[in-house]
């Protein structure tokens, strides 16, 4: 642990929302009651940074194999991270975050997907050059300009998920646009892409606790592409458009892997007056638009503090500790073991009896500010003081929950007359704010500068973080945001050039993009642009497509029955596999030829998706194909005519359309409504 | 601020301006006024690309030009895509390390760090991947600053040359430096050193630094110091921590235990040996097992009994000499004997031979062998097996061989028997008699009287017991 304290450096202006006016009196509202203009006004802006791992055999940079998910161990590693500084002498503000948490990072081994490549206990093999190409495949649908060459470089990653401390990556391709039509943001909008690169992915973690994280690596150096968005996202709901729109594509080249976890996207937010925080390894687009609005808002509700703040005349000289080991018997902390006593509740109690440090923090002009609400939940509001715990948690590696007590909290494990006390000693006054927090002596160090340095941040706004998403669609403290001087030239591989007859071939042999299908299903196919739509969105272009009706009524029956009555069935019975094409083609083809008549469409339908096997599919519809409509009619006329007249109806209407719904289930499929109607009428009248 | 961006649109022609480049991509970069360092726009026939130009690496092709993009990635153009070229700005990186002076304390130990010229720290040039060495105390106290929990340390550059170029020169110049180093009182020397031959120069100053009353500890990294997960803080660290303050006054090497950041371990300067091009735990004790563990706090625990104790006085044997011609031969099956003619009439005055099971060679170069010994050339024998003993007379091949004038060296590893005979050549030229007693006579732990059971041990189609050890974290 180094004495002196190195510098981080400064965020990078890229990160920083173009407009500096915050909305402040702007009011707090759920998602779903703001307007596209409402979040204009919030200055809301969003980008994408999708993670897809491609299906190859083999990884990126050695020969194990690729997709292989197991929780086997044969064998564990143990290793550390340290920082190592930059051109300028100044520390990564994530590296130096990383060194200051002084984890112990285990690796755990299956054989059978690991070599010493993923431990780097051995330099890279070849690039795999399956891997290459289907990035390749995947930037051309996305139309990015492709680089002559590609060169292999470092980010650094010193959390641990990367046992080299750093990833290997490649740009392969830059700056395309893609065709983004909205019902409110307009037809002919875009979404630009910035950037595809090919990188290896990182461990799976297991457990973090306390100053040990453990990951697993048989993920570690998948080949994925990280394809990176413009900050074009200008709604919660446009956000998880672009998501789908990014992964649809992504799929039309038949190279990406599926299942879960094998796209992930991290989605970077600001509004007005903030900066970009970005939330990672997101999984499912359909949580995006909730996450994206409440971070929206906790940058709101922290530039309210800082106004707040600077309203008080709080200054960043007054919240920086003196350079002391260990930080406390300053004006700003105090050592407070003598302080307490048995008048405190039990969390202090405990920390008395296992010998803990116990430090009190005095945060100048924060009164009720730790009370302050940032993020709204279900489980109870977050204040600022899940900032400071979160921190706490994170760098100072405190795990025994509760290990802070404030003098914002309603009730708190500190007695009254040990806040008089400990206030008194600080020398804090009312308009102050006093944080109490326990632990191990060297976290406790670590805690004591991480408060007061959050409190310092208060005035900034919006710190530069990375941030983790919960379920309930809160966030919480991951990193801080690494700058773009964690980057630099992987010595241990050439540069590898793209050769001209590669894209050649990938142009010539382009699959068909989302938004062209949809065109395709429109104007050949005369399907409904609502209905062509879903076909895409929800991936069933590719069973539409194998089973190719040739009447127009057949597409809009098929394309109908596969929105409506598979995702049915699919709640129904909880699976999410595609029927195979063979199934449903003795029902595509009775249409077709006629043998059906496609009011029975869905009732068919629903039957094929609940039989055994095909073949007892094919059975069922030559039962259906081969009913003889005529003598059931007869005999349902027969009976609707003696039922009819013990009933009683409001109209004419009304008897023929109860009548109507007797008969038509005996001739389904065989008879029109219209016939069977000029029938009823007949016996009726 | 330690680095500085010079901007200047109309810069001095400097010979660095095409670095790396070649025909075809250098007379792009002419025609359209575009040289390294240069910020450009190019337009290509696979779309617009700005960035900033980096030197191209020497090794690379020459149809490409390195930019270094906005996001700081770098990509590769091909000279006949480019339509047209701007060049847009000028931004030239200069270098220089930030020193912090590195904290005195007159109560610590006082420690010698030489450098040979592999790089103990660093820090890295972020847009060429450069890597800048650190090595002034205030430098290294800038990114190893545990070093001054340990000592007061003091530093020289000796050589900045890649380990694989270390010789006979560089042995007698360190040395002297390290003789000179225990007698102006230094209570451990440190030896920073690239890993290839770490083991070779270790023996050169076992032999040629008897008997020193402090430490010697030689270190270095097997992953760079410029990446997050290198093993060279670490290893100055524990190293630093065994001149300071070990018990153990002798040449060592001090690298990494097991592959985990756990532990690292004293070798022997005669008994190690490189035994993997990668791990981080490549070096091992031979024929024995390793002085000593560092663990992660510092604390020593010391596992060979018999070692040479610190002391307090300033004495030691320096002898410093050394004769180029000497070789080591590596003995193969079907090996011919114009071989060794050929190196007795190349002036060899010493031959090393690695040798098969207990020391053996093939009857086809016997008259080979004897014609060197006619010639006066001194011959050893040594084992391929690494490990175990030469034993020439359990077979009939053995005894011939001996009686040719072969001389068995016990178990000296090949290379420390050939550093020991270039030594003793070079301290007794035109003595024999001299050079063979020093041969076989052991100075500083090179043979041993006997080999502990728990020395060899190779844990693979692993027992139960031993697969379990490995499921946790240890090695």
């Amino acid at each position: 642990m180094p004495r002196h304290r190195p510098k981080a450096s400064p965020p990078a202006p890229i990160d920083l929302n173009p407009r500096t006016d915050p909305p402040l009196d702007f009011p707090v509202r759920a998602l779903g009651e703001l307007t596209p203009r409402d979040y204009e006004i919030l200055g809301f802006m969003c980008g994408l940074e999708v993670h897809q791992q491609l299906d190859t055999r083999g990884k990126l940079f050695c020969r194990c194999p690729a997709g292989v998910r197991t929780t086997r161990v044969d064998a564990e590693v143990l290793r550390h991270m340290r920082p190592t500084l930059s051109e300028l002498g100044e520390y990564d503000g994530t590296a130096l975050m990383e060194f200051r948490t002084r984890k112990e990072i285990v690796y755990r081994l299956d054989r059978r997907t690991v070599c010493t490549y993923e431990i780097d206990d051995t330099p890279p093999f070849p690039i795999d050059e399956e891997a290459i190409r289907a990035a390749l495949e995947i930037a051309t649908l996305y139309g990015l300009d492709r680089v002559s060459e590609l060169q292999v470089m470092r980010k650094q990653y010193l959390d641990g998920s990367i046992p080299t401390g750093f990833q290997r990556t490649a740009m392969v391709a830059l700056a395309g646009v893609l065709p983004f039509p909205d019902s409110e943001l307009g037809p002919d909008r875009v979404l630009r892409i910035r950037q595809l690169t090919l990188e290896e992915d990182s461990c799976r973690e297991v457990s973090d606790v306390g100053h040990r994280i453990v990951f697993r690596t048989d993920r570690l150096g998948m080949p994925l592409t990280e394809t990176v968005t413009e900050p074009d996202l200008l709604t919660p709901r446009d956000v998880a458009a672009g998501g789908s729109l990014l992964a649809w594509v992504a799929r039309a080249s038949g190279r990406v892997r599926r299942g879960p976890g094998a796209a992930r996207q991290d989605v970077n937010v600001s509004i007005a007056g903030s900066r970009r925080v970005e939330i990672k390894g997101v999984c499912q687009h359909k949580v995006l638009p909730r996450l994206v609005h409440i971070e929206a808002y906790r940058h709101l509700e922290l530039l309210r503090i800082r106004a707040e703040l600077l309203r008080r005349g709080v200054t960043a000289e007054q919240l920086v500790l003196p350079q002391l080991d260990p930080p406390w018997a300053s004006p700003l902390a105090i050592d407070a073991r003598t302080l307490v006593g048995d008048r405190d509740g039990p969390p202090i109690q405990g920390a008395r009896e296992r010998g803990d440090m116990i430090a009190a923090v005095r945060l100048p002009g924060f009164a009720g500010i730790l009370a302050h609400r940032t993020q709204p939940s279900p489980h109870g509001d977050l204040r600022f003081d899940h900032e400071l715990a979160e921190r706490l948690r994170v760098i100072a590696c405190l795990t025994a929950r509760p290990f802070m007590a404030h003098t914002d909290e309603a009730s708190s494990p500190v007695h009254e007359s040990t806040w008089r006390e400990l206030r008194r000693a600080l020398r804090a006054t009312a308009d102050d704010a006093v944080v109490v927090v326990w632990g191990p002596w060297a976290d406790v160090a670590t805690a004591v500068e991480e408060i007061v340095g959050r409190g310092r941040e208060a005035l900034v706004g919006v710190p530069s973080e990375t941030r983790q998403a919960h379920p309930d669609g809160t966030t919480g403290f991951e990193r801080i945001l690494p700058g773009p001087e964690r980057m630099y030239p992987d010595t241990d591989t050439p540069p590898w050039p793209v050769p001209d007859a590669w894209l050649g071939e990938i142009d010539a042999s382009q699959p068909e993009r989302p938004w062209e299908r949809e065109r395709r299903y429109v104007e050949e196919l005369g399907l409904g642009a609502r209905a062509a739509r879903v076909l895409v969105e929800r991936g069933l272009y590719e069973l539409f497509d194998a089973l190719a009706p040739s009447t127009v009524v057949g597409r809009r029956r098929l394309a109908s029955a596969l929105e409506c009555r598979l995702l049915a069935w699919w709640r129904e019975s909880g699976t999410r596999t595609l029927p195979e094409s063979e199934r449903l083609r003795p029902l595509v083809l009775a249409i077709d030829e006629g043998k059906l008549r496609p009011e029975a469409y869905d009732e068919v339908f629903d039957a094929l998706l609940r039989a055994d096997d095909a073949q007892a599919g094919r059975v069922l519809v030559e039962q259906w194909c081969a009913r003889s409509p005529e003598p059931s009619l007869a005999a349902a006329l027969d009976r609707l005519v003696a039922a009819a007249a013990e009933r009683r109806f409001s109209s004419p209407d009304a008897r023929m359309r109860w009548a109507l719904g007797q008969a038509m289930p005996t001739v389904l499929g065989h008879l029109a409504p219209a016939v069977v109607r000029e029938r009823l009428l007949a016996v009726l009248a | 601020m330690s680095s500085s961006d010079q901007s200047s649109p109309a810069h001095l022609p400097d010979p660095d301006d095409y670095k790396g480049y070649r025909e075809p991509m250098l007379g792009v970069m002419k025609r359209f006024g575009v040289t390294v360092w240069s910020e450009v726009v190019a337009r290509t026939t696979r779309g617009d690309f700005q960035g900033l130009v980096l030197p191209r690496s020497e090794t690379s092709d020459a149809e490409h030009m390195v930019l270094k993009l906005v996001s700081g990635y770098n990509i590769g153009i091909r000279h006949d895509t480019i339509e047209s070229m701007e060049a847009v700005g000028y931004r030239k990186a200069q270098y220089k390390i930030p020193e912090e002076p590195f904290p005195v304390d007159p109560d610590k130990p006082r420690v010698m760090l030489l450098g040979t010229g592999g790089t103990i720290a660093s820090r890295l040039d972020y847009r060429t991947g450069a890597v800048i060495p650190a090595f002034s105390p205030g430098e290294l106290y800038g990114s190893v600053p545990e070093l001054a929990d340990i000592c007061n340390l003091e530093t020289e550059k000796l050589f900045g040359v890649f380990s694989e170029n270390m010789g006979a020169h560089e042995y007698q110049v360190l040395a002297r430096r390290v003789g000179q180093a225990i007698a102006d009182g230094y209570d451990g020397v440190v030896i920073g050193h690239g890993t290839d031959t770490m083991a070779h120069t270790a023996a050169a100053l076992s032999f040629m630094v008897q008997d020193p009353p402090v430490p010697i500890v030689m270190v270095g990294s097997q992953r760079s110091s410029d990446r997050p997960s290198s093993d060279a803080a670490r290893n100055l660290i524990a190293a630093t921590q065994a001149a300071a303050r070990g018990p153990i006054a002798e040449v060592m090497v001090c690298m990494f235990g097991p592959t985990s950041d756990r532990y690292d371990l004293l070798h022997r300067g005669t008994r190690v040996r490189k035994m993997h091009s990668s791990y981080r735990s490549t070096f091992r004790t031979l024929g024995g097992i390793p002085l000593a563990m560092v663990q992660e706090d510092g604390a020593m625990e010391v596992l060979e009994p018999n070692v040479r104790p610190r002391r307090s006085d300033r004495q030691a044997r320096v002898q410093v000499a050394f004769e180029d011609k000497v070789t080591i031969l590596y003995y193969y099956p079907n090996m011919q004997p114009d071989v060794i003619d050929a190196l007795v009439s190349c002036g060899y005055e010493g031959i090393v031979i690695a040798g098969t099971g207990l020391g053996h060679v093939n009857k086809k170069v016997y008259p080979a062998l004897r014609r060197a010994h006619e010639a006066g050339v001194q011959m050893y024998m040594t084992l391929q097996t690494l490990w175990g003993f030469v034993q020439m007379h359990v077979y009939e091949t053995g005894r011939e061989i001996l009686e040719l004038g072969v001389v068995p060296l016990a178990n000296m590893l090949p290379e420390v028997a050939y550093i020991k005979l270039g030594w003793a050549l070079g301290l007794h030229p035109g003595d024999p008699g001299k050079v063979r007693e020093l041969m076989t006579t052991t100075i500083a732990g090179e043979m041993t009287e006997g080999e502990p059971f728990d020395g060899y041990l190779v844990l693979q189609g692993a027992v139960p017991e031993a697969r379990e050890l490995i499921g946790k974290v240890w090695w």
